[in-house]
């Protein structure tokens, strides 16, 4: 089965065609500046073809028509004609206390997704454009939507309330929904694999640390605990986004400097994390390079990040009685042995050793980095969210089919 | 359909933050202006406006190259029609001649439906429509300062606008962010009608002695729950500015209640025009701040 999986950003449209049957990626791509001038498509083939074109891109129907198009072209495609695609698989950031698991999209799926916009307002209405357009280019083939919520929702009450009056949880759904759900259940589903036991059976801690990081606790086959919360804001110390902070800060703050609500938005957003810390730069990659030159501020930054990733593996340990597997994956938990080496530091107690050579040897490879005598073992595997949509896209359509 | 490409015409205060605030929305804006030295100040105070919201953490350094990126300046009016634009804001200084002037240049080479954008306070749209070849396509926007983050617009409607260069003309204001309410034209359409007599209200309770300049607004602020006092909005807007809008309202209308406390004439005329020169009913530092309890005006019992 061909499956084509679609990313919709504001002004983005990722893409990945994968045959299911084999789980190769044909064709992967990024449309970008949709509705700007200079929009672009760039696109790159399995064999390693690859493409990139600049023109007029109004919107994400235009954007996903030039994709069908570059995928059917003579010299970049990789099928004749679009009815070679079987179905479409779409990442929907907020699926709310609805979804539990990816659906086949119908008219009631979509009123329900448009119902979520309240809670995702900078990423569903995007998400909702793609599929609309998907559905009039492609308009017999079935539509799945996966949600990045999805695999966190069986967490118990007990860790999604917050401690605020009950009637605003009643009257706009304040919860934690958590993200990155595809992520944490792809790595967690390998580490399985690789423990050579049964997912159901296993205390995993999954750690994705990228540009936006999360945790999750993930219990007899279920995430029960995840770091980020009602938003993306929560949790660990990411880019440019605090985590975790005295949300009584925030209100100081804006009576003291006189601030907005969309700036104090923005200052949680995008001035905080690594950036606001080192003042630097939001990549991990500067901040370790600037701290091993002695920065002091890049060390502190670093120092803040990693610690709160160790509370939050001693928490989540707490949560679960105990932990047989920690995974690191995304851009810093893959490539990053100094940020997985100072998480884990101090932890031996609990069972936590890390091999230092393994450790350095690991970069964007799936390998064990724990030592044999290591009680919990410590992976780095690398995610991928889109082989997770088209591998569902395919088990719902298939399921309907018969 | 959505809006690409918007002509500005002037780089003045009001040009300024409607050219961030459109380009902030990812629409190429071509602004024009009549000299380098125009066009380069206009330039320059949008970066440092957008360098007091990065200083406030309410954008990023991104978010400016990005709108940076969109504003393309100009010194000829021609460059609008190669550049094909969409519609057109003429933001030039508040006069009848000179609006009328540069809509009609447009006009005459102008041979796409465009939009006819005029951002005034005071002006009636019909006039400035008069003469020109496509009168159903003149609006009024009335602009806020700050536009980047004065959420609202009045559209205002002249005699011969059309339903769909309004609705039109809704549509882009709700594009770039704004919520927009609907005027038919009439001297100080809502805010400048509802808002000037209050503010030469709160002259003239100064005047009179019966309070200080900061307990008037103090009063005004806790008692009703406004972001900011008369006086102090009196100095942001400009007490020049403020004046002109009275005599116009006063002139169209001819109601006492429109006419100009003797105490903004007084000040005017001293050059005390508020917080542009730092100097108004109250004193501010060279960053803008108020000085506290320094007031411009002394009250003697």
């Amino acid at each position: 089965m061909k499956i084509l999986v679609l990313n919709c950003g504001s002004s983005s449209v990722k893409y990945q065609l994968i045959d299911s049957d084999n789980e190769q990626t044909l064709a992967k791509g990024l449309v970008e500046r949709i509705g700007m001038s200079g929009a672009s498509l760039k696109q790159s083939r399995f064999d390693g073809d690859k493409l990139h074109y600049v023109g007029e891109i109004l919107d994400h129907t235009m954007a996903i028509e030039n994709v069908l198009a570059v995928l059917m072209s003579r010299n970049h495609g990789v099928i004749k004609d679009r009815k070679e695609i079987d179905a479409v698989g779409h990442r929907v950031v907020h699926g709310g206390e609805k979804f539990k698991e990816s659906v086949l999209i119908t008219r009631e799926v979509m009123d329900t997704i448009k119902d979520c916009i309240d809670l995702a307002p900078l990423h569903n209405p995007h998400n909702i454009k793609g599929i609309q357009a998907a559905q009039r280019l492609l308009p017999d083939i079935p539509q799945v939507a996966v949600f990045d919520t999805a695999f966190h929702q069986n967490m118990p009450q007990h860790a999604y309330m917050y401690a605020l009056p009950y009637s605003l949880y009643r009257k706009y759904s304040i919860r934690r929904y958590g993200f990155h759900g595809t992520s944490h259940h792809y790595v967690s589903h390998v580490a399985a694999e690789m423990m050579g036991k049964p997912y159901e059976k296993l205390r995993i801690i999954t750690a994705h640390l990228g540009n936006g990081c999360s945790m999750a606790a993930i219990m007899n086959g279920h995430s029960i605990d995840t770091s980020m919360g009602f938003t993306p804001v929560e949790g660990l110390v990411m880019g440019t986004r605090s985590g975790d902070i005295d949300p009584a800060i925030i209100l100081h703050v804006m009576g003291q400097e006189e601030l907005t609500l969309a700036q104090a938005n923005t200052l949680l957003n995008k001035h905080s994390g690594l950036w606001g810390i080192s003042g630097i730069s939001s990549d991990a990659r500067e901040i370790i390079e600037e701290a091993e030159n002695d920065n002091k501020r890049a060390q502190l930054a670093l120092d803040v990040m990693t610690y709160r990733i160790k509370k939050y593996i001693g928490a989540y340990t707490a949560a679960m009685g105990g932990l047989d597997v920690l995974v690191f994956t995304a851009g810093i938990g893959e490539n990053s042995p100094v940020v997985r080496e100072m998480s884990c530091r101090g932890l031996e107690l609990m069972g936590l050793k890390i091999d230092s050579v393994k450790n350095k040897e690991a970069l964007g490879k799936k390998m064990q980095i724990s030592t044999p005598d290591s009680k919990a073992k410590v992976f780095v595997i690398p995610t991928n969210e889109e082989l997770v949509i088209a591998r569902d896209t395919r088990d719902i359509v298939s399921a309907s089919k018969n | 359909m959505a809006i690409q490409r918007v002509g500005i015409i002037g780089g003045g205060t009001m040009g300024r933050g409607i050219a961030q605030t459109v380009a902030a929305k990812g629409i190429d804006v071509y602004l024009v202006e009549i000299s380098q030295k125009a066009l380069d100040d206009a330039i320059r105070g949008i970066v440092q406006n957008i360098d007091a919201e990065i200083a406030k953490w309410g954008m990023t350094e991104s978010d400016k190259r990005a709108i940076m990126a969109r504003i393309h300046g100009t010194l000829q009016l021609e460059e609008l029609r190669r550049q094909n634009v969409d519609l057109i804001i003429e933001a030039v200084p508040e006069e009848l001649t000179a609006k009328k002037r540069v809509l009609g240049e447009i006009d005459s080479f102008c041979n796409r439906d465009i939009l006819f954008i005029t951002n005034t306070a005071t002006l009636s749209i019909t006039e400035i429509a008069a003469d020109l070849k496509r009168k159903d396509r003149v609006i009024g926007m009335h602009f806020l300062n700050p536009v980047p983050k004065t959420a609202l617009v009045e559209i205002v409607r002249g005699l011969s606008t059309s339903d769909k260069t309004f609705k039109e003309t809704k549509n882009f204001a709700q594009e770039i962010g704004k919520t927009p309410v609907e005027v038919f034209e009439y001297p100080g359409y809502i805010t400048a009608r509802v808002i000037v007599p209050f503010l030469n209200e709160a002259m003239y309770v100064l005047m009179e002695g019966v309070a200080s300049a900061d307990d008037i607004d103090t009063a005004m602020r806790l008692g009703f729950n406004f972001g900011i006092g008369p006086l102090t909005l009196v100095d942001q807007i400009g007490l020049d500015e403020l004046l002109l809008w009275m005599e116009s309202l006063f002139r169209e209308l001819g109601e006492l209640k429109y006419r100009p406390c003797p105490l903004l004439r007084k000040l005017v005329r001293a050059g005390y025009l508020g917080k542009k020169v730092k100097k108004g009913i109250f004193e501010y530092d060279e960053h803008g701040q108020k000085i506290p309890g320094k007031s411009s005006v002394l009250i003697r019992h």
